[in-house]
Order: C-alpha cells, then sequence, then structure tokens
C-alpha cells in the first residue's frame, strides 16, 4: 500500500537496514531509475510488506524511480529489494534500453531529423 | 521349785491342811445319812478353796514381785532421763554457739559479696554507658553515613536518568537525521556507511532507552500512530548487533499501540539480543508470531546454550513482574531487568522454556488491550493518480536521486492506458490483447534485457508478453481509457504527447547533451 509521506522522515520504527538485511548494494545492475518493473505473481502471506507493495504496484508496468517514491524508500534500496524479487521470478524487468546500447547512441543528427518530421506529421 | 511359788506351795499345804481337817470333822461329826453328799461337798469346797488361797497367794507374790521392778525401772529411767536431758543442754549450747559463728560468718560474707557485686556493678554500668555512647555515636555516624549514600544515589540515578534521556533524545534526532541523509544520498557506497551509522546509533539508542527503563526515567520515544507488527519486529531487530542473523516469521496484520509500542520493541530486542549473543555466531534467530485469544505471543527461539532449569528460573525470576529491585542487577546483563521493567509497565508476559531448535526459547505474550488492527490495504495502481505528462520537462533525470518527479512522466508515458496517443508513433500499441504477443517476435521477451535495434540504431521498443498482459488487465478495468482518443490538431497538445515520448525514449540517456536534441 502506498503510504501517503515526505520522504526521509523518521516516523516509522524499521530502520532501513532491516529492510535488506544489511546489504546496501544490490548485486546485480539490472536496475536503473527508469527499469520497468511488472510482477509476475501475486503476493503470498509471509511476505515483506515491502515486496507485498512492489507487487501489487507493478501490475502495471512501474518504473522503479516510482516505486521507490509510492514507497517512500530511497532508491538503492528498493533496487535491492527488486533484486530479491527478481532472483526469485517474482517480477520481471525491461529496461528502456541497456548501457550496453548506450555507447552506439544514433546520431544526434538523425534524432533531430526525426525529431523535426515528427514535428511535421 | 521357784522360789516365788514356794510360799503358794505353802499356803496351798495349809489351806489344804486346814479344810482337810476341818472336812474330815465336819464328815465325823454329820449324820451318816449326809456324809456322803457332805464328803463330796465338802471335799469339793476345801479344794476350791485351796485353790483360791494358792491364787491368791501366787497373785500378791506377783504383784510385789512387779511392783518391786516397777520401782527399780522408774529409777532407771529418771536416770536416763536426767543423762539424756543435760546431753541435750549441752548439745543446745554448742548448736547455739555454731550458729551464732555461722551467722557472723555469713553476714561478713554476704557484706564481702555485697560490696564486690556493688563494685561490679558500678564498673559494668559505666561500661555500659560507656558503650552506649559509643554506640550511639556510631549509630549516629551510620545513619548520615545512610542518609549521605541515600542521597547519593538517588543524585545518581537521577543524573543517569537525566543523561539517559538527552542521550535517548540525541539518538532519535540521529536516527532521524540519518534517515534523511540516506534519502538524500544515492551513492550507494555512502548509502552504506549510513545505514552502518544508522545500525550503530540504534544500538546506542537501545543501550539509553535500557538505562532510561531501569533509573525509571522518562520512557522513550512515543509514537502517534499505532506500529504494525511487522514494523514492531524489524524495529526491535535493527536494535541489535546480529541482526542479519534474526529471521522473521509473521503473517499478523495486527498493530500495537503507539503507547506501547517503543516498550514492546524494546523488551523484543533485548530477548533478541540475549538470543543472538547466547548462540554460535553463525546460528540463526527465528521469532514467530501467534495470535492467541489473550493477545499476540512472540516467541524467540535460538539454537545456542540450553538453559538449565537453575538458569531458567533465575530468568523468569529476572523478568517477573515482583522483583523490580535494583540490587540484584549484575553490571553486565542489564537486559533481563530491562524486560522486567517493561513486562510491568506494559502488561506483559514473558517465559523461557527449552527450545525444539535445541536453544532457549523466550515467550513475551502482548496482551490484547496493547493491540488494534490495521485496516486491510487496499489496491494500490488502481487508485495511482494520472499525472498529464509535463511537456516543458527537460533534463534527463538519469544520474539524480530525487528522480522522483521526473521519473512519473517517464513511466506514464509507457502505460498506453495513461497516455495512449505518444506511444503511437514508436510501436502501435495493440488494442486486442490477443493479437499483440503474435505479432511480436518471440525474441522480444518480458526480461528486457534483449532489445531489438533498428537500422537506424534506434531501439525498437516491442511490447513483451507480460506487458500485453498488464495492458490487458488494465484495459479489463478501464475501457474508458483506452477509448480511442480522437486524434487532436492542437499543435500544443501534440507537442506534449511527443515530448512524453521522447523522454520515454531517452529516459537512461547517459548523455546529458542530448537534451538539446529537440
Amino acid at each position: 500500500m502506498t503510504r501517503p509521506r515526505r520522504p526521509g522522515r523518521d516516523d516509522d520504527p524499521d530502520r532501513l537496514y532491516t529492510l535488506t538485511g544489511g546489504r546496501s548494494r544490490s548485486d546485480s545492475d539490472a536496475f536503473d531509475l527508469v527499469t520497468l518493473v511488472v510482477s509476475e505473481c501475486e503476493p503470498t502471506p509471509g511476505m515483506q510488506s515491502e515486496h507485498v507493495t512492489i507487487l501489487r504496484m507493478c501490475q502495471l508496468p512501474t518504473a522503479v524511480v516510482e516505486i521507490a517514491a509510492g514507497l517512500g524508500l530511497p532508491v538503492s534500496i528498493v533496487r535491492i529489494m527488486l533484486s530479491d524479487l527478481l532472483d526469485t521470478g517474482r517480477i520481471s524487468a525491461r529496461h528502456p534500453r541497456t548501457a550496453r546500447v548506450a555507447d552506439r547512441l544514433p546520431d544526434p543528427e538523425i534524432l533531430e531529423q526525426v525529431l523535426v518530421g515528427l514535428r511535421n506529421l | 521349785m521357784s522360789p516365788s511359788s514356794r510360799p503358794t506351795a505353802v499356803a496351798l499345804l495349809i489351806s489344804l491342811a486346814v479344810t482337810g481337817s476341818l472336812c474330815l470333822w465336819a464328815v465325823a461329826a454329820a449324820p451318816d445319812s449326809v456324809r456322803p453328799a457332805l464328803a463330796w461337798g465338802a471335799g469339793g469346797a476345801a479344794v476350791v478353796l485351796s485353790a483360791a488361797v494358792a491364787v491368791a497367794v501366787q497373785a500378791r507374790a506377783n504383784a510385789g514381785r512387779l511392783r518391786a521392778r516397777l520401782t527399780s525401772e522408774t529409777q532407771r529411767f529418771t536416770g536416763e532421763i536426767s543423762r539424756l536431758v543435760s546431753a541435750s543442754a549441752a548439745e543446745g549450747q554448742r548448736f547455739t554457739a555454731e550458729t551464732a559463728r555461722i551467722k557472723s560468718a555469713s553476714a561478713a560474707e554476704t557484706a564481702r559479696l555485697r560490696s564486690a557485686a556493688e563494685a561490679e556493678t558500678a564498673r559494668i554500668t559505666a561500661h555500659a554507658a560507656a558503650e552506649i555512647e559509643r554506640l550511639t555515636a556510631e549509630i549516629a555516624r551510620l545513619t548520615a553515613r545512610a542518609t549521605r549514600s541515600e542521597t547519593e544515589r538517588s543524585a545518581a540515578v537521577a543524573a543517569c536518568a537525566n543523561a539517559a534521556g538527552r542521550m535517548q533524545a540525541l539518538a532519535t534526532s540521529m536516527l532521524a537525521d540519518l534517515r534523511e541523509m540516506e534519502h538524500r544520498h544515492a551513492a550507494e557506497d555512502v548509502l552504506g556507511d549510513l545505514l552502518h551509522l544508522d545500525h550503530r546509533t540504534a544500538q546506542a539508542g537501545r543501550l539509553a532507552d535500557s538505562i532510561a527503563v531501569l533509573t525509571g526515567a522518562r520512557s522513550g520515544r512515543r509514537w502517534a500512530k499505532p506500529i504494525v507488527m511487522e514494523s514492531i519486529l524489524r524495529g526491535a531487530m535493527g536494535r541489535i548487533s546480529g541482526y542479519q542473523r534474526v529471521r522473521l516469521h509473521s503473517t499478523s496484520d495486527v498493530a500495537v499501540a503507539g503507547h506501547a509500542a517503543e516498550g514492546v520493541m524494546h523488551a523484543l530486542a533485548e530477548l533478541l539480543d540475549n538470543a543472538a549473543n547466547f548462540s554460535p555466531p553463525t546460528a540463526e534467530v527465528h521469532v514467530y508470531v501467534e495470535e492467541v485469544p489473550a493477545g499476540i505471543v512472540l516467541t524467540v527461539e535460538d539454537s545456542g546454550l540450553v538453559m538449565s532449569d537453575v538458569q531458567l528460573r533465575r530468568a523468569e525470576r529476572a523478568v517477573s513482574a515482583t522483583d523490580q529491585d535494583l540490587t540484584g542487577l549484575s553490571g553486565t546483563r542489564l537486559g533481563l531487568a530491562v524486560v522486567g521493567r517493561l513486562a510491568r509497565k506494559h502488561g506483559l508476559t514473558v517465559a523461557f522454556r527449552p527450545s525444539a531448535r535445541g536453544g532457549t526459547g523466550a515467550l513475551m505474550m502482548l496482551p490484547q488491550e496493547l493491540l488494534t488492527r490495521t485496516p486491510v490495504p487496499a489496491p494500490a495502481p488502481v487508485s495511482r493518480p494520472v499525472p498529464e505528462p509535463e511537456p516543458t520537462h527537460g533534463t534527463a533525470p538519469a544520474e539524480t536521486g530525487t528522480a522522483t518527479g521526473a521519473a512519473a512522466p517517464t513511466s506514464d508515458a509507457q502505460h498506453p492506458q495513461h497516455a495512449p496517443a505518444p506511444a503511437e508513433p514508436a510501436t502501435p500499441a495493440p488494442a486486442d490483447p490477443t493479437t499483440g504477443p503474435a505479432a511480436d517476435s518471440p525474441a522480444s521477451d518480458t526480461t528486457g534485457n534483449l532489445p531489438r535495434f533498428g537500422e537506424s540504431g534506434l531501439p525498437k521498443r516491442p511490447r513483451g508478453r507480460t506487458l500485453a498482459a498488464a495492458e490487458a488487465r488494465a484495459q479489463a478495468h478501464s475501457d474508458d481509457a483506452t477509448a480511442p482518443r480522437p486524434r487532436t490538431s492542437d499543435p500544443k497538445e501534440q507537442a506534449a504527447r511527443f515530448s512524453s515520448f521522447r523522454q520515454a525514449v531517452r529516459a537512461n540517456s547517459p548523455h546529458p547533451e542530448e537534451g538539446n536534441t529537440r
């Protein structure tokens, strides 16, 4: 459930390191800020409440930053939880583009032409 | 013949002779007719008379003899009596003298003893007086010392309580600061350090809480809202050093009332700390939550040392509600005493028993008064607001931690039901969910690590199966949103739609200068 609250406000007793078991970095780099996440299963009882919230939020594809904002948690923490969920196959993630592709980005001129062409539509 | 019987015999003979002669005379003188009778009678009378005379003579002789004997006996007695009287008189004199001597001796002795006793009494009295004086002084000294130490004790306790309260406040504000920093700094190295500091501060806060509880200071932080059980468990877990070994098993949606949440967390943290400290450094500590009619039972089970019966009893006594004295406090083991205080304050019941995991199990029961139910959370995505795409947003949100505002239109642009028109130029969104996956190539699967690229280097974004399914779900409950929107001829709206598309495509670009390509 999305808790409407100001991020960073200390109004919950559970500390952030207890959410991730003390990890502060995720071992997988499958997630960046705009990775789209879709849940693959329904939440099961006994799951961590953040995982339940993520699975509920991601019934529609949702970006990592949006999940972080909905949970009111830092993105790094959310990323760790998402990699846990990904490892157990409860979610799937989709990049708008991978880092590998970023090296051979299309020429800005082409993009500009596309932009102009689209505006002329 | 004895001499006493001789006169008797003489008298008998004489009387026999007299009476015999008289009888003979009388018989001779009597006529014949009465002669035999007379002879017999006279003879008998003569015999009787003679016998009487003899007896009388004998009695008289006896009387004389007895009288003489009486006289002699009397004389003998008189002599004897006089002798005895004189002897007793002498004895009496001797006795009197002896009595007088003894009396004087005893008087002397008594006087001596009395004087001695008086002296002894005086000595003892003086000694006792000195002793009393000494003891009075001692009592006064001890009283002063007791008063002073009592004052010192209460002053020390008050100082401790005050310091603990300040430490608590400091720890609370530090934790708030740290949480804010954790949100502000996205770099993983910084975040790791901050989390480390956070953990240390939470432990320090727990120590301050313990001292505050033991010194009876004001309780720690009060939460303004009920705290759900999961947060209680994690809050307790976060305050111990070995929190990574704690495994939580909870499906309960019960919340603990805000005024008691801190105490419950603290008590649970102490139990967890005990369990983690007294079990091998690699063993896990399990926490179970069980709802019972009387409330909630939290079970902390470790697989460490098995407590003996004596230790179990001692632990139960330490946490029992009766023993609330600080005297039984050892320097290093504060935990159980703290748990006992908290248990009494909030009405918790704590028990220990051997655990089936091989170690010790600690049970803590929260009474129904402390519990509230949280409402069942509604599914989030349905109620999610649809923000309008921001056409003026130009900066790439890639490397900023506070990308929440920038990311919202980015992700919304990916949802055809939220902004269907801009998605069309890339790939037409499948209106029919059944044709969507079939139209796409099987290589474009859902994991997203296999993107396809066109000849121009632009990435193609074919919809994955999951995405299509999600879209179908979305369409099912928002048909009105998916109704074909009439193409607008307003250039501003077109520009706005295209802007969101552009951001979606370019969202992860590591080259910020590309923002100038529009």
